[in-house]
């Protein structure tokens, strides 16, 4: 009898977790899939508004600097403009997030780069960013609460947007 | 001295052959929920790792402070997984005490909780070194950093204390050297350690998070472990005292430091069959009634009239503090109910022969047993072992049984020889007696064993050796 045990339950384990790391397998794919396609989005949006993406690159590389690069040189209160913030590292990966300013008012908050070290934190970024987005655009500020369940990109978030802010002189 | 009383001459050995065992089916379902029950065991923990593989958890292999991350995730899955199955374990469901026995179940409980506190240091170790690699950080230094930086985490390294507490003090050596109530109220802090780990999980790990089916999967274990902490032991409780309405009788004086204490109450014929299993009683008087008692029935429940106003009886050595008060109970006093617990009863049978063994207190629940458990008239023998027969408690109970139901009584008393290790007295065992020269059968019997923990375990291997097997021995602990 013990073995029927021993035996039923060493075959239910290994089917068990065979089977999810088949369909592991299968999403760790298509989440790579979805993780380059975002950054090829984020890329080119940078492109179209001007922000270069060489700008992009070196900021990323060298950590997080706090000083946000302006797309459009000299923007004036009335021109449109987009500010990048500073990248900041989090353990779940970087983020940083560029705002668009018209007439001295933020029109749009688009993320550059989420947390995105593991499925989980792509899913929790994923829901995230628009409530934040949503949150901002509201208030006008980087002073709105942090998503919860979400706390470490939201903080990031709002770091990286704070530091935007602060070159858009807003 | 050596006393056998040979109360009845079986003259037909009915049941030894060709007969049919009015146990093997409940025995073979017994068995059945047994290896069930191991299944879902290992079939939880693998689920636990399933889960997060199905949920892509492989992908943090692809770098080394990814692997270190993965394998603190999975440590950390497993161990919150074993923590909520000690949980379940302790929550006293009838499917598992039917299927183990209480004693058991709590054995089973206490073997996990190292594993469970390993699992979960390795969890935070592993975690923080992966943490740390991905972002340059020695582990000591992202350890502190998580815990200044990331909301929730304070919550977890408390939580981690508070295992540590918990399995600390429950270590043999370490619970001996403080009273019970020292260690229970440590115990309690599990509730806390939980509560606590639970933000982390919500708000850093994924262990909830949307769309995936961990969510699910934790979601019910979790709320399945409440639901059956706070039902079993919170609300059945609390329905049995009140439904039963049991108050004391009488207490009276069997032997020198030992009483019985006889309570009536409403509806006892729900309990019928119980005898021999244990309730955790708790004595509505002052001083008494936040101290619970675990204590064997020593007869089975009697209910007498329509009304069902009945009769339960236990029958208690003055063993500590709480004991010791027990004997002074005022009749009328309220008492209140939990179980009945445990596995020493009718539901264990396998065979239709059946051999019972006590030993001082020990005999109580033998007693009620043997009063209600089904044997043909030559199918049962009991040995009763004491230092001298005034501790044979209720021996002239047991007599007038025996005489009764047609079972085989022997007396065994005296002191054991120096230097043996055997369950015997000295002039049974210096005459090469063994459990098989009591009852010839014995390789075909269920053997219930009740006593001390040492002389027990020695019953216990005599018995082995008369190649009794495990499924047939059954014996209650005091000592948990």
């Amino acid at each position: 009898m013990r073995t029927r045990a021993a035996v039923s339950a060493a075959l239910a384990s290994a089917g068990i977790l065979i089977a999810g790391w088949q369909s592991g397998v299968h999403i760790a794919d298509s989440s790579s899939a979805v993780a380059s396609a975002a950054t090829g989005t984020a890329g080119s949006t940078g492109m179209g508004t001007g922000t270069g993406t060489g700008t992009d690159d070196s900021t990323a590389s060298s950590g997080s600097s706090g000083a946000g690069t302006t797309g459009a040189a000299g923007a004036s209160a009335k021109a449109v403009g987009t500010y990048a913030g500073s990248v900041v590292q989090t353990r779940f990966g970087s983020v940083q997030v560029q705002i668009t300013v018209q007439a001295g008012k933020i029109t749009d908050v688009t993320a550059l780069q989420l947390t995105d070290a593991e499925r989980k934190s792509v899913q929790i970024s994923n829901r995230a960013a628009p409530l934040l987005r949503d949150e901002v655009l509201q208030s006008q500020s980087a002073d709105v609460q942090t998503i919860s369940g979400a706390t470490v990109t939201s903080d990031a978030y709002l770091n990286s947007l704070q530091a935007a802010l602060d070159a858009a002189n807003l | 001295m050596n006393t056998q009383l040979l109360t009845s001459r079986p003259e037909v050995r009915r049941g030894s052959r060709g007969a049919v065992n009015p146990f093997s089916g409940q025995h073979r379902r017994r068995l059945l929920r047994a290896d069930v029950l191991t299944v879902l065991f290992w079939a939880s923990l693998a689920g636990a790792v399933a889960l997060w593989l199905a949920d892509g958890g492989m992908a943090g292999f692809s770098t080394p402070a990814g692997s270190f991350t993965a394998l603190g995730i999975v440590a950390g899955l497993a161990g919150m997984d074993l923590v909520l199955l000690m949980l379940l374990l302790a929550a006293r469901i009838p499917l598992i005490d039917h299927t183990v026995g209480h004693d058991r179940a709590l054995e089973f409980h206490r073997k996990l909780g190292k594993p469970a506190l390993y699992l979960l240091l390795a969890h935070g170790i592993l975690i923080a070194i992966g943490y740390g690699m991905a972002e340059g950080l020695d582990p000591v230094s992202e350890a502190v950093a998580l815990w200044v930086l990331v909301p929730d985490m304070w919550l977890a390294y408390i939580s981690l204390v508070l295992f540590i507490a918990v399995v600390v003090t429950s270590l043999v050596a370490v619970r001996r050297r403080f009273p019970y109530e020292f260690w229970y109220a440590v115990h309690l802090l599990t509730y806390a350690a939980v509560l606590t780990a639970l933000p982390h999980q919500f708000s850093v790990g994924g262990l909830f998070a949307e769309g995936t089916w961990q969510r699910w999967y934790w979601l019910a274990l979790c709320i399945a472990t409440g639901a059956a902490l706070l039902y079993y032991r919170v609300a059945q409780p609390l329905v049995a005292t009140f439904r039963h309405q049991l108050t004391v009788r009488r207490v009276v004086r069997v032997a020198p430091g030992v009483v019985s204490i006889e309570m009536s109450g409403l509806g006892l014929d729900q309990l019928a069959g119980s005898g021999g299993r244990f309730f955790i009683w708790r004595f509505l008087a002052p001083g008494l009634w936040w101290h619970p008692h675990p204590f064997s029935l020593s007869a089975d429940p009697v209910s007498f009239d329509a009304a069902g106003q009945g009769t339960l009886r236990i029958t208690v050595r003055n063993l500590g503090r709480g004991s010791a008060q027990l004997a002074a109970l005022k009749p009328g006093t309220k008492v209140a109910l939990e179980g009945p617990y445990g596995l020493f009863s009718t539901a264990a049978r396998s065979r239709s022969h059946v051999v019972m063994v006590g030993a001082g207190i020990g005999i109580t629940p033998i007693r009620a047993l043997l009063e209600s458990t089904p044997f043909q008239p030559g199918n049962a023998t009991v040995i009763l072992r004491g230092h001298s027969e005034s501790e044979l408690y209720l021996g002239e109970e047991i007599l007038s049984l025996c005489q009764q139901r047609g079972a085989t009584l022997f007396h065994l008393t005296g002191s054991r020889p120096a230097g043996v290790r055997t369950w015997l007295p000295e002039t049974s065992a210096r005459a090469g007696h063994r459990l098989a020269s009591y009852d010839p059968n014995v390789a075909d019997a269920d053997v219930y064993v009740c006593g001390p923990a040492a002389w027990a375990q020695s019953v216990l291997e005599d018995a082995r050796a008369a190649s009794v097997r495990e499924d047939q021995l059954h014996y209650e602990r005091f000592d948990w």
